[in-house]
């Protein structure tokens, strides 16, 4: 074993923490809360410059050739400055099924323009139910001469209102038994009739959408994968954004502890550091646990996705150990630095918002440990 | 980054376990079991001597001690091994004092005790709590007095836990009480058949025995110091750092026992592990002992690379301990009204196992530093908080 990154993955992580640390303060990071867009062209076109849309895109296709790995350490930096913007979207949910599900041809189309940062995209499968069980999905996809026609809404929506393309996941045929039966990935051009798309107003300013469909045409061709064979590939990427969202994490925890850890040192409080008294002291030691268990189980779940190795059950041990740990980090630190951690102007606060957003995606530690649970053959 | 065992390391793995699948007989795991995990007791004694003959008690000793010069990765994961097969695991010998031996002791002094310390040959038993020394070991008053060649001790020891079948004291004792207390502090090697030593039994509530062991006059040869005379609170400290490995083995297995127990017992007509609430708790618990292996190996990384854990070693007991009280407190939730049943209990499950080491579990966070200790130690030396 070894758990130490590798010489690239240090420059991974320095240069994108210098970049960050200039480019992301808090500030900006509030502003872009209220920004309708979430993002500006300035810090993208900076981020596509540094290669980071082309890490995990092969090198056929005009990428940077880079492991799951790579892309955690990555992850881990945007998560400790909060970055907001589509690149996860773009990269994590558009980038992987495009090469988890395309073909040559379509790999050979969009992968380039996506690791140039020309192409942003995303993902939409959830809808009103909200779960993540196949039979939540219910927009239907009908076959008319050389176009599907798609009906239905989608819900939460990462960053559809800047995507050029949405990879839509719809049904060609009844749900079947299981529920996974014509489950379907659509491209659907972010221009196409009948497509409309709203933003919902999250309390950590991030960009989720609904995504109307009104009898929209989508091209055959723009089928991506399998028709009908769309669900161990969605439940596969889910997977991966599940521990991607956790390297996210894993960044802000330690975020969190530089927030909170100095502060304890020199706010003094009946003549003595509060970081002197006890009570604080095994809060902030429970915090540190936590930061490096965060740390060690979701690089372990990179790792195992980057070495081809089997993941279920890692991932949905790392998710579920992740948002709950993250959230009772960020929760100590709530308490240990006190009355103005509370205040919209400290950064803490952001981490406490984006935090929840986190623990909520890609599957809550309940539903990951029902995930184990099926793992484990209970 | 890589979190997986070497091919070599694997392949030593498999001849461990093939070795304790062939040679831990039934008696010789009831024996252990009965005496809390701790060596000394004669079938024990048997195994572990023929287990210690491959050179897998010892592993990242130095050949010439008794060793295999092995990885602490390999040192580490044979030690889980042990622990889940339920062998010998509690060795003050060969992974307390003699780590310490190794790193303080002179040539002479780790020529004459890691050989047969290998070999399991001896086995020591831990002096350092005394009655006003807990958490606070700097307060240990056992005097030992320099008579020339020889010191003499007096002085009471107490949860000194297996000192009744081990072969001597691993001692710390007060050799100056007009420095600063943790300047006055010795360690020595002594027989525990000593004339003037006298063991009493202390029977803990879940039926284990420990001791108190009272010195009067008793005589100790100054071969028998380790290192420097008033270093000992020193190495004891150093000790803590280098060697420390809490295993969990012996509750992964009760957890994975009580997994079983739960697929084969059907309520209202459905198998218990198919109680949503059951499964929720079951991958808690199994996401915990994940965490805490991942935690165990970054001190055996650490020590492969050079470098001396720190916080870590507390962050990893910490873990560990409170995983065992959740393991087994979930495991009662799960048995219900079985749950107390004790093995002599017709109705008992699991053979009465999973109340047995409840009861245990309550120790864990206690003795080895406390809980509040381990704190103590990640905010102070992982965190750098301020002591005032």
């Amino acid at each position: 074993m070894n758990y130490d990154i590798n010489e690239e993955q240090r420059m991974i992580r320095d240069t994108a923490r210098k970049f960050l640390s200039k480019e992301c303060p808090g500030e900006f990071v509030r502003q872009m809360a209220q920004d309708e867009k979430g993002f500006t062209p300035q810090l993208w076109q900076g981020m596509a410059e540094l290669g980071w849309m082309s890490l995990l895109v092969p090198e056929q296709y005009e990428g940077f050739g880079g492991s799951f790995l790579d892309l955690a350490v990555l992850l881990a930096e945007m998560g400790y400055c909060c970055l907001p913007g589509p690149f996860f979207s773009t990269v994590v949910l558009g980038g992987l099924t495009v090469l988890e599900a395309g073909s040559e041809a379509q790999k050979a189309e969009i992968l380039p323009d996506l690791a140039s940062g020309k192409r942003l995209m995303t993902l939409a499968w959830l809808e009103e139910e909200g779960s993540y069980s196949p039979e939540g999905i219910t927009l239907t996809a009908t076959s008319q001469e050389e176009d599907h026609i798609l009906t239905g809404t989608k819900l939460f929506v990462p960053d559809a209102h800047v995507a050029d393309t949405i990879i839509c996941v719809a049904r060609t045929a009844e749900a079947g038994k299981d529920g996974t039966a014509g489950l379907t990935f659509f491209l659907a051009d972010a221009g196409s009739p009948g497509l409309r798309v709203e933003v919902l107003r999250t309390t950590a300013g991030d960009k989720q959408c609904e995504v109307t469909f009104d009898h929209t045409p989508v091209p055959k061709k723009n089928i991506l994968g399998e028709p009908g064979g769309a669900w161990p590939v969605l439940k596969r990427i889910l997977q991966m954004a599940a521990v991607a969202k956790c390297a996210e994490m894993s960044g802000g925890a330690r975020r969190v502890m530089e927030l909170v850890v100095p502060y304890t040192k020199e706010r003094v409080q009946f003549g003595r550091p509060v970081g002197s008294f006890q009570a604080v002291q095994h809060h902030c030691a429970n915090m540190l646990t936590y930061q490096d268990t965060i740390e060690f189980i979701t690089y372990e779940a990179a790792w195992r996705i980057s070495a081809g190795l089997p993941f279920d059950k890692e991932a949905s041990m790392c998710k579920a150990w992740v948002s709950d740990s993250y959230r009772k980090l960020v929760g100590l630190g709530h308490q240990v630095i006190g009355g103005i951690g509370f205040m919209e102007e400290h950064d803490l606060q952001l981490y406490f918002k984006r935090g929840k957003a986190a623990e909520l995606a890609y599957g809550d530690t309940e539903f990951h440990r029902e995930m184990l649970a099926q793992a484990m053959a209970l | 980054m890589d979190f997986q065992f070497s091919p070599e390391e694997e392949a030593v793995l498999r001849e461990v376990r093939a070795f304790i699948e062939s040679e831990a007989t039934p008696e010789m795991l009831a024996e252990t079991y009965e005496i809390g995990y701790f060596y000394g007791a004669p079938l024990g004694r048997e195994f572990i001597k023929k287990f210690a003959a491959h050179g897998w008690l010892v592993p990242n000793w130095p050949k010439e001690y008794g060793g295999m010069g092995a990885s602490a990765m390999l040192t580490f994961a044979i030690k889980e091994e042990m622990a889940y097969a339920g062998v010998p695991l509690g060795f003050v010998a060969a992974h307390m004092a003699g780590p310490t031996i190794l790193h303080v002791g002179s040539e002479e002094l780790k020529k004459k005790w890691l050989p047969p310390i290998a070999r399991g040959e001896y086995e020591f038993a831990l002096g350092y709590t005394e009655p006003q020394a807990g958490s606070d070991l700097s307060a240990v008053n056992l005097r030992a007095v320099d008579k020339g060649d020889h010191y003499v001790l007096n002085g009471q020891k107490t949860f000194n836990t297996h000192s009744h079948i081990a072969d001597y004291h691993w001692l710390v004792n007060r050799t100056d009480p007009d420095v600063p207390r943790h300047k006055g502090m010795t360690m020595m090697i002594v027989d525990l058949k000593s004339p003037g030593i006298t063991i009493r039994p202390l029977i803990t509530m879940a039926g284990w025995r420990t001791n108190e062991v009272y010195y009067d006059e008793v005589i100790v040869p100054k071969e028998n110091q380790v290192g420097e005379v008033n270093k000992g609170f020193y190495y004891l400290m150093a000790a803590l750092d280098y060697e420390r490995m809490f295993t969990l083995g012996t509750y992964q297995r009760l957890f994975d026992q009580v997994v079983e127990h739960t697929r084969k017992t059907t309520m209202r007509g459905q198998p218990l592990s198919k109680n949503p609430l059951v499964r929720q708790k079951l991958a808690q618990l199994a996401t915990e002992i994940h965490v805490n292996m991942l935690l165990y190996y970054r001190l055996a990384h650490i020590l492969d690379t050079g470098q001396i854990p720190n916080y870590q070693s507390s962050m990893q007991k910490l873990f560990a301990t409170e995983t065992s009280q959740h393991i087994t407190q979930t495991a009662m939730e799960i048995l219900g009204h079985y749950g107390p049943l004790t093995k002599e209990s017709k109705w008992a499950i699991l053979n009465g196992r999973t109340i047995r080491f409840h009861l245990s579990s309550v120790v864990e966070t206690i003795y080895a530093g406390t809980s509040e200790i381990q704190r103590n130690i990640i905010a102070l030396r992982g965190l750098g908080l301020p002591r005032s």
